[in-house]
């Protein structure tokens, strides 16, 4: 039987479709469904590529056979546990779609940036980026209580629920950042937030970007929980904010707490004080609605997408932000940025690079990104490759034939 | 033993490696690696039964260089390795099940670095944790990891186990606080593991290694999350009705996203035992609140003073236990009938400790921190107990809770020395199962068994239940035929009602043989894992349910 005839029969005819003679994409509308493709592309040692939302199937670039399968039939919430706060959402559901189903029960999967919103749940959680970070909740995986994925033999694997365990390696944590590789993610099973009493926000002035660096840190030592931090240097400030003229060298920090009511204030007003040590002020708290409004109500932010993303341990954000700005100096152009993300690891510069009157060059943009890595930053999206031989082995073990996801993480 | 091993050619082969001084291969040094703190072994060794598992030699290294020279001539040699930190596991995950070179890291016990402006430190693995805290507490930091063993254990053995400290609920579990790991692994090489890594793609590898108890690697040093020590400390004590009102009021707290650092709930039987314990501090509390005794210094971090040699006669909650059932003056052999008879004592016990403790169940909670946010805090999560029906007892009990709470640990000997024997299982779920697996478990081992439980570790969306049972037997072997039935009921019963069966102390012999119904499918990438990291299976072999090769 050809490969194309047995997906007909896994998922039906209607949910595959010819790509060309030798690629196809499928849309599995359930976790047994992922597992009889999966089952299928081995026998005729077949390549599966996990498709989330937004993505597109990539051409072949040799003759295997490819089979492109779809998150976007596993749609459905498997169970909402309102007294454990737990939500088991199928991995084709986006942040959003959650948001949507959580919402009228006055629940939330939590404050995190736009990418977790509009993002399937399967690619958030198969691909480790710190641009899922939120400075409330953490690292989106900490949110994770329980994958599950299918194997490259077929088999369907659940991890246990538990708020915490000690019964060996965190397996669920295994697949998340796999990228596919060692299983694709069908559901999981993920912890969700009471919406918060209050919401509250606040913008800021400081005399500079290192200033409003400190601020933030100094009120997080006060351990400040805030639901989002952001900091404009002047130049993006008046991108964001047009018509906003900050003085030169100087930076705006938005900044929003959320929580019972007075713990929200209290958390505002860490900020604030650590704001005033560093020689702030409170400035239009305007600045700081519109922008908590283009992170979660879905207004537009004026301006072209950054050029560079890069990850800074708090030690070393000041240094980072100095020295891409300095290099496209250097290089007769310029650079803007904000900072956000906030955790306990650091937190992400987001830089726009100019030249000439226009978006920067690769040549500049490389240029800003080896100053960036000189100065201690992380680009988002690198691969360490040391371990690499390891993941090479745990494949071997799990996935003999290379059916999952050929070519990633390699 | 494993067979085979030319004891000779071992010995000058470590030597080379280690210099004479730290290998040993002296018959009490075997007989004291051969076990760890699992009550299971305690039973044989009381009764003075030799140990049925020893290790070939014991090494003591100093840097990682030697921690890869042994294990890569324990591979060319076919040989077990296994990892010993402060012997304190009570699961028997340091036993040479195969013989072998125990690997004793205590002497890898440096601080190497505190990055103040990350909150980060870098950390050898055989650091204990007294010493660990105290340094960081000098420099005005704390890791907030407060296991009842932190007096014998180490950094290493907490990551290996994913252990949990009684502040858990403030500062998470060992593996949130792990930003990354140096590992040899079982090919004998070094692996790093995240660091500042949020950025990188690709599975967490931290995330697979903590927990593997020395299967997968041999965990040298790791890169350790800090907390600015603590400016405030709040510790209160409530009374609720019973168990059921307690957990609905701690889900409360804790699901409004208010972080105590503490909070432990004691069933009826556990609150009478702890009435019984300290009924002194209790009466001069109530009389006087002033002589309730010197509070910690906020200074110090959570560690109280040494807690001194054990008192002559044993006054811990589990000893008074013991004393409650045999009422105390009777013959042992009234106690062993009575713990014989145990679902008829859980009865009765059950029935008085309702009576007599009218008052309901004890809850006690504690918050610490920077001052202004812990003062904000606090005051609304004692709000939110009393909304939920908790009454108020006032600072004492808290406080009488952190100056004992290491004590437990240190007055068990008394039990076994009555011929009786104690355990502690620590299982865990989600809020929606949680009483079912309360009274699962509970029921399980009670028909064994004298059981207690307090419910501790909790998060928004579970928490963790520490069962508390002692049960005797005629002799050493019935013991052990007990014991194991009682884990066995114990666990079964835990994953059937869908809980976890172990929150942080771990799996090694004891939980090995459930690993699969805990993990079911999912165990294929575990076994994956030990595949790539250890394929001659020398790391550890026979521990946590793995399959594969063994040396």
């Amino acid at each position: 039987m050809t490969l194309e005839r047995e997906l007909c029969d896994s998922v039906g005819a209607a949910h595959v479709e010819p790509l060309d003679a030798r690629n196809w994409r499928v849309a599995p509308g359930s976790a047994a469904e992922v597992a009889e493709v999966i089952r299928r592309a081995r026998t005729h040692k077949a390549a599966v590529h996990p498709i989330g939302a937004g993505g597109r199937p990539t051409r072949s670039t040799d003759d295997r056979a490819r089979v492109h399968v779809a998150t976007r039939r596993l749609d459905q919430v498997l169970q909402l546990d309102e007294m454990s706060l737990l939500v088991h959402a199928q991995a084709g559901l986006t942040g959003l779609d959650l948001e949507r189903i959580l919402g009228p029960r006055n629940l939330s999967i939590g404050d995190y940036p736009p990418g977790v919103l509009t993002s399937s749940l399967g690619g958030i959680l198969a691909v480790r980026t710190p641009g899922k970070s939120s400075a409330r909740h953490g690292f989106f995986e900490d949110a994770v209580v329980g994958v599950s994925a299918v194997l490259a033999n077929g088999r369907s694997v659940h991890t246990r629920i538990a708020p915490r365990r000690s019964t060996g390696p965190d397996l669920a944590r295994a697949l998340c950042g796999s990228e596919g590789t060692i299983g694709f993610i069908t559901s999981a099973v993920l912890r969700i937030h009471v919406r918060p009493e209050a919401r509250l926000v606040a913008a800021y002035l400081l005399p500079s970007v290192d200033a409003a660096i400190s601020a933030v840190y100094l009120a997080l030592r006060e351990e400040a929980a805030p639901s989002g931090l952001r900091i404009y240097d002047a130049p993006e400030a008046g991108v964001h904010y047009p018509g906003l003229a900050l003085p030169a060298g100087h930076a705006l920090l938005c900044a929003g707490t959320a929580g019972p009511t007075d713990l929200a204030t209290c958390d505002r007003d860490l900020i604030a004080s650590a704001v005033i040590a560093e020689g702030g002020e409170t400035t239009d708290p305007a600045l700081a609605e519109l922008w908590w409004r283009r992170l979660h109500a879905g207004e537009p932010t004026p301006g072209p997408q950054p050029s560079l993303q890069v990850m800074a341990t708090p030690s070393k954000v000041r240094a980072v932000y100095h020295a891409v700005v300095a290099e496209l100096a250097r290089l007769g152009g310029a650079a803007r940025a904000h900072i956000s993300r906030f955790d306990a690891d650091g937190a992400v510069m987001f830089a726009t690079l100019e030249r000439g009157g226009a978006a920067a060059d690769d040549e500049a943009v490389a240029a800003a990104e080896r100053a960036a890595q000189v100065a201690g930053g992380w680009l988002l999206g690198a691969r360490a490759h040391k371990l690499d031989a390891y993941l090479r082995a745990l494949r071997d073990v799990l996935d003999p034939d290379r059916i999952m996801n050929p070519g990633t993480l390699a | 033993m494993q067979a085979g091993v030319d004891i000779d050619r071992l010995q000058r082969e470590l030597e080379a490696i280690f210099g004479a001084r730290r290998v040993s291969l002296r018959a009490v040094d075997l007989e004291t690696y051969a076990r760890d703190m699992w009550p299971r072994l305690l039973l044989g060794y009381r009764e003075g039964h030799p140990a049925a598992n020893r290790p070939h030699a014991i090494v003591w290294p100093e840097h990682v260089r030697e921690v890869v020279a042994v294990i890569k001539l324990a591979r060319e040699q076919r040989i077990p390795i296994v990892p010993y930190g402060g012997g304190s596991g009570v699961c028997g995950g340091a036993v040479p099940l195969f013989g072998g070179i125990t690997i004793d890291t205590k002497r890898m016990q440096q601080v190497r670095a505190v990055h103040s402006a990350e909150l980060i430190c870098d950390v050898e693995a055989g650091l204990s944790g007294e010493r660990f805290e105290r340094e960081l507490a000098r420099r005005g930091y704390t890791f907030g990891h407060f296991p009842s063993s932190i007096y014998c254990s180490t950094v290493g053995g907490w990551l290996a186990t994913r252990a949990a400290g009684q502040l858990s609920t403030k500062y998470g579990k060992v593996e949130d606080r792990c930003a990354g790991l140096t590992v040899v692994t079982g090919r004998g090489e070094v692996i790093e593991t995240d660091g500042p890594s949020r950025a990188l793609r690709g599975p967490s590898w931290t995330q697979l290694l903590l927990g593997s108890e020395g299967t997968l690697g041999v965990i040298t040093s790791a890169r350790l999350r800090l907390s600015p020590a603590p400016q405030l400390r709040v510790f209160r004590g409530f009374e609720i009705d019973d168990v059921g009102a307690g957990v609905a009021a701690i889900r409360r707290v804790l699901q409004k996203g208010l972080r105590p650092a503490v909070v432990r709930l004691y069933d009826e039987l556990d609150t009478l035992m702890n009435s019984f314990s300290h009924p002194e501090a209790e009466a001069e509390a109530e009389a006087e609140p002033a002589l309730a005794g010197p509070r910690p210094p906020v200074e110090t971090g959570a560690l109280p003073t040494w807690p001194g040699p054990p008192p002559e006669e044993p006054d811990g909650l589990v000893a008074r236990l013991i004393g409650f059932a045999k009422g105390k003056h009777l013959r042992q052999a009234a106690t062993h009938a009575a713990l014989g008879k145990s679902q008829l004592v859980n009865r009765l016990v059950g029935t008085v400790a309702e009576k007599i403790a009218r008052r309901g169940c004890r809850l006690i909670i504690g918050l610490e921190g920077a001052r202004i946010r812990t003062e904000v805090e606090a005051a609304l999560t004692f709000h939110e107990l009393e909304v939920a029906g908790a009454r108020d007892k006032g600072e004492d009990p808290g406080w009488a809770w952190l100056r004992k709470r290491y004590a437990v640990s240190y007055r068990m000997s008394p039990v076994f020395r009555d011929g009786a024997f104690v355990d502690t299982m620590e299982v865990a779920s989600s809020w929606e199962r949680l009483m079912d697996l309360y009274h699962s478990v509970r029921a399980a081992i009670g028909r064994h068994a004298v059981v207690m439980a307090h419910f501790s570790h909790g998060y928004a969306d579970g928490c963790s239940i520490y069962f508390t049972f002692v049960g005797t037997a005629d002799d050493a072997a019935g013991a052990e035929r007990l014991y194991d039935a009682i884990w066995r009921d114990g666990l079964e019963a835990t994953t059937r009602v869908g809980g976890t069966i172990s929150h942080h102390h771990g799996v090694g012999l004891l939980k090995a043989p459930f690993m699969a119904g805990e993990h079911r499918e999912a165990m294929a990438i575990f076994e994956a894992a030990k595949a790539a990291l250890d394929p001659d299976g020398i790391l550890n072999p026979g521990k946590m349910g793995l399959r594969g090769p063994r040396p």
